[in-house]
């Protein structure tokens, strides 16, 4: 791509280069699929004008605004902490409006799809009903027999302990990049686990040990074959399989 | 008057007993077991005396004379067989996707690793290096043979 | 064109909105009454997960705080157009709000005694002015995230009942005893195309607001205003929609939102010369000034040459004094956001910022019931509004930083505890024969307009004419010529096209209708704008330029009058009086 001769600095930001030149052309196939046709799904070409700092999103965007207005998917917040637009973009899950198209390889088109593992409702569409409902399964809430007058207290070290599982968004990235759940609808997946171990690893907490039980279902965490799929993913940055990895140990431990 | 969202999938079944979990114990146990025992005997066999060149009905005939070979050796074949098979059900689970196959497919590779664990077992303990003089050395023949 | 089906429901609370305020209503009306939450998103899409620094409550966890002080930040704040009365029950509650969050199991960064941790935010002081406070109780720079999905879990746990991307296009009024009352919401399912009509004794609105309208904007694609539109457009009143925030601090170009937690945990902006501007602007405070005076400074900046960049466009955060690990730990989101969107490091760099439209101070008009008014002082009885929908008002001229997540959660909650109250004694409102009538009829319109006009361009203008005109500074003629603008775009609206004619998943044609609200909801704001010849908090008037008590101390009630193709002629303006408790106004310095 012709920015990355505009500034032979090497350290220059990515707003230099979007005064430095202005767009530039890609083309991304889109698998479409329209559930009143009756046809089967398939693959659609678009040539887009992008900007320099434009997201898969925004190409998207331009498509649906500008070329064709059937075009469907779900986004909201733009700027990945909503969750809507996990897609598979060049065969990697990941949300539409965190990829900069620049740093895709552009001079071969851009393959969009929906994630896999969820039934395709319309062209980037999927029925995210089983995926929430897995969540729902592990009790996703704080179960606390204790009412405080006021805040119960923990510890930064505790907080910590589960930091990093709170960062999720339920976009379902993970779930729909692990090759189990690919297979298998019936298995938790990684979402539904890393949300159980938001909750088995607070300290205020004290239905650990319920949730450790669902997840030692046959559908439970034993199922992971620790392929990292969905550990890269996540565009929250969750160590998803290593938490996965610390409730298994919970469960062999009987305890957090 | 309300909706109720049908549920997608049947609601997972909380009564069998958990081999998932043991089964994702046993791959665990057995390997780091496994590992040891096939260094051992991959040392034993290459590395002690004549090496490869000594490998011969002779050789095995003086390990499995020793009980300590026989356990080693029934270990090495009851877990390596399981390990394996329980490895390519997983295999078959993400791959197989008619129920029927899975199942088929399944059945087939715990019949043929129960046959392999019998038949290999059965060898273990039933063999009789004193089918003929030939085959062993004379103080082997002396130490294993004359007292039958 | 065949007519999609209708459903028919019966509860006694039906919400509308699935964000802080809706669900934060659900979690009290849900054990107490048959309620249902109707949003045109799943739940933890909502907006109010964007929200990253805090949520203010004088807890006095970490210094010397009370309520009475953040009573009186959040009256100066709004440049004294607060209902003192309001603001008042705002940070009394707080408190408790935020006990209520924890409770829930909302992981808040914690002191080293394991009591919830605060932080200083824009506008927030220690005894009235004299220094900023730490009064932000935050996770990281996710709050709204955490907030959203602690609400979610409880909904969850509570099993109250979702219809998730239901579009809720009309609200259904019917008079009974003389007295005109709601009756049911009519909501579009996206997956089906199929017509439900809620029918519930208490209706609750929490839908948001309409950041759409501006072109630059931290909001997302789906905020739209249906919800404010929806009470226009019966002809109910809509209250200070003049005042608008322009968040200071949003990526330059972009619009994505850096929170004002950076500045709180010492991020200081500089102009092109490297200069701390903000100590012309607001010497006792600096970069902690409201977010009015911060974005107007930095406007100013970049207007009088001093603007950082190839184009002299923007300014600078900059946050590289900071030890990287106070970065990771309480402002990791945003540092992410500089680094994914501006290829722009932090830790060495300083962030290329701008302001963004943030937040509409305005909206339904409530009382501190959060029961919406008719008028200056009448209540639709039945009828509740809380969140960013709504105008109690807390806000006046100026929100502060951390205001808004406690709004969600004060009037959230107490628009829960009215609707069941008045649920227990009501009656249904019976649903009138052609209630579904007027939403048929306007998808109709959309579906089969044949005309050449695109929505996406329309859109685009209008967003554009209001980030050009009825922005940070305004002007009689630059709302003038947004107003011309939107008489013009409404004239083209009628001649739009779509191309998905299909049933299901038909966001075409959702865009086109939500587009209908945003050219009816900027047209209030502008016109409001030009009405208030004066200038104060978000609202500055070039030609106007200072605040004018004598006669604009009161807040705009703006009403639909009826159809008028010209933009500002069919509206009605009247002015209802600010509640003034033991604050009178002064003038406002930092």
């Amino acid at each position: 791509m012709a920015t990355a001769t505009a500034n032979p600095a090497g350290k220059a930001s990515a707003f230099e280069e979007m005064g430095a030149v202005p767009s530039f052309q890609v083309t991304l196939f889109v698998r479409r699929f329209d559930p009143e046709s009756g046809e089967e799904a398939k693959w659609e070409d678009f040539d887009v004008q992008v900007h320099g700092t434009d997201r898969v999103l925004d190409a998207l965007h331009k498509i649906k605004w500008e070329q064709d207005g059937s075009l469907t998917f779900r986004r909201s917040c733009a700027h990945g902490v909503c969750g809507s637009d996990a897609m598979r973009i060049n065969g990697r899950n990941r949300l539409a409006c965190k990829t900069l198209i620049k740093d895709l390889d552009i001079t071969q088109p851009i393959y969009v799809e929906p994630i896999k593992g969820l039934t395709v409702e319309k062209d980037l569409i999927v029925d995210m009903n089983p995926f929430y409902e897995a969540y729902r399964d592990i009790k996703p809430f704080l179960i606390a027999s204790d009412k405080p007058e006021k805040e119960r207290l923990q510890s930064s070290v505790e907080r910590a302990r589960f930091e990093d599982t709170t960062k999720c968004i339920l976009c379902a990235a993970c779930t729909t990049s692990c090759p189990v759940f690919w297979t298998d609808g019936q298995y938790f997946g990684p979402a539904a686990i890393v949300n159980a171990h938001r909750f088995i690893f607070d300290s205020r907490d004290e239905g650990a040990e319920l949730r450790l039980d669902i997840l030692n279902d046959k559908e439970g965490v034993w199922r992971c074959r620790t392929t990292f799929n969905c550990t890269e993913a996540c565009p929250r940055g969750i160590e998803v399989t290593r938490a996965i990895a610390e409730v298994k140990q919970a469960i062999l431990r009987g305890r957090p | 008057m309300s909706i109720i969202i049908e549920t997608p999938r049947s609601p997972r079944s909380r009564k069998s007993a958990n081999w998932e979990k043991y089964g994702w114990l046993y791959m665990r146990a057995s390997g780091a077991v496994l590992i040891v025992l096939i260094f051992g005997h991959l040392f034993v066999n290459l590395f002690t005396g004549q090496g490869i060149k000594g490998i011969d009905f002779a050789f095995v005939a003086g390990k499995w004379a020793s009980p300590f070979w026989q356990v080693w050796d029934g270990l090495m074949l009851w877990l390596a067989l399981i390990h394996g098979t329980n490895g390519m059900r997983t295999i078959v689970n993400d791959y197989a996707e008619r129920e029927w196959v899975r199942k088929t497919l399944n059945v087939s590779l715990w019949v043929t690793c129960a046959a392999l664990v019998a038949l290999g077992t059965l060898v273990l303990f039933v063999f009789d290096p004193c089918v003929s003089k030939d085959l062993l050395s004379p103080a082997m023949w002396q130490q294993i043979c004359s007292a039958k | 064109m065949t007519t999609p089906k209708v459903h028919h429901y019966e509860y006694d609370v039906v919400i509308v909105g699935a964000g802080g305020a809706g669900m934060r209503a659900a979690i009290e009306a849900g054990p107490h009454a048959k309620t249902a939450v109707i949003s045109k998103l799943f739940p933890t899409r909502s907006h109010t997960g964007a929200a990253q620094g805090g949520m203010a409550a004088a807890l006095a966890n970490v210094e010397e705080d009370n309520w009475e002080w953040h009573t009186f930040d959040t009256v100066k704040g709004g440049d004294y157009l607060v209902d003192q009365d309001a603001a008042e029950i705002l940070a009394k509650e707080s408190v408790q709000a935020v006990i209520d969050l924890e409770n829930m199991g909302l992981p808040f960064n914690r002191t080293p005694d394991g009591k919830i941790d605060q932080r200083r935010f824009g506008g927030h002081t220690r005894d009235h002015g004299k220094a900023p406070v730490r009064r932000s109780c935050y996770s990281a720079d996710r709050t709204g995230h955490m907030i959203l999905q602690t609400l979610y879990q409880n909904c969850v746990k509570l099993g109250i009942e979702f219809y998730n991307e239901f579009y809720v296009l009309d609200l259904v009024m019917n008079t009974v005893d003389g007295v005109e009352r709601p009756s049911a919401v009519v909501a579009y399912e996206l997956a089906t195309g199929e017509i439900h009509v809620f029918q519930g004794k208490s209706i609750v609105f929490a839908t948001g607001g309409f950041g759409k309208i501006f072109k630059t904007t931290s909001n997302a694609h789906t905020l739209t205003g249906d919800g404010v539109g929806i009470i226009w457009r019966k002809g109910l009143p809509l209250e200070d929609m003049e005042f608008y925030q322009f968040h200071p601090t949003g990526l330059a170009g972009l619009g994505i939102l850096l929170s004002e937690a950076a500045r709180g945990e010492g991020g200081i902006l500089r102009n092109s010369s490297g200069e701390r501007f903000m100590e012309r602007y607001a010497p006792t405070i600096k970069d902690l000034a409201p977010r009015d005076m911060v974005a107007r400074a930095m406007a100013n900046e970049v207007r009088e040459g001093r603007g950082a960049g190839p184009n002299k466009d923007y300014v600078l955060l900059d946050l590289t004094h900071l030890p990287p690990a106070v970065i990771d730990e309480k402002l990791p989101d945003i540092t992410e956001f500089a680094r994914t969107y501006l290829g722009v490091e932090p830790y060495t760099e300083p962030v290329p910022v701008f302001p963004t439209a943030h937040y509409a101070m305005g909206g339904i008009p409530t009382n501190v019931k959060a029961e919406v008014l008719r008028d200056n002082t009448t209540v639709v009885p039945g009828l509740y509004a809380a969140g960013e929908c709504a105008c109690v008002s807390v806000h006046g001229a100026n929100r502060l930083g951390t205001n808004s997540l406690l709004d969600i959660n004060v009037f959230g909650k107490r628009a829960g505890i009215y609707a069941v109250e008045y649920a227990k004694t009501a009656k249904h409102v019976p649903v009138p024969e052609n209630a579904v009538d007027e939403v048929l009829a306007l998808i109709e319109r959309v579906r089969n307009s044949k005309g050449t006009e695109k929505v996406a361009t329309l859109r685009k203008e209008l967003q554009e004419t209001m980030d050009k005109n009825v922005q940070v500074y305004r002007t009689e003629d630059s709302i003038n010529e947004s107003l011309d603008k939107i008489t013009e775009l409404r004239e083209r609206y009628n001649h739009i096209a779509i191309q998905d004619l299909g049933q299901r998943f038909n966001t075409d044609l959702l865009e086109a209708i939500e587009l209908g609200f945003l050219l009816d909801l900027a047209e209030v704001t502008a016109y409001t704008s030009r009405e208030r010849r004066e200038s104060r908090g978000g609202h500055f008037r070039e030609d106007f330029d200072t605040r004018n008590d004598e006669k604009f101390m009161v807040h705009s009630m703006a009403y639909k009058t009826g159809e008028n193709p010209k933009a500002g002629e069919d509206i009605k303006l009247g002015w209802k009086p600010v509640t003034i408790t033991n604050y009178p106004p002064m003038e406002r310095k930092y």
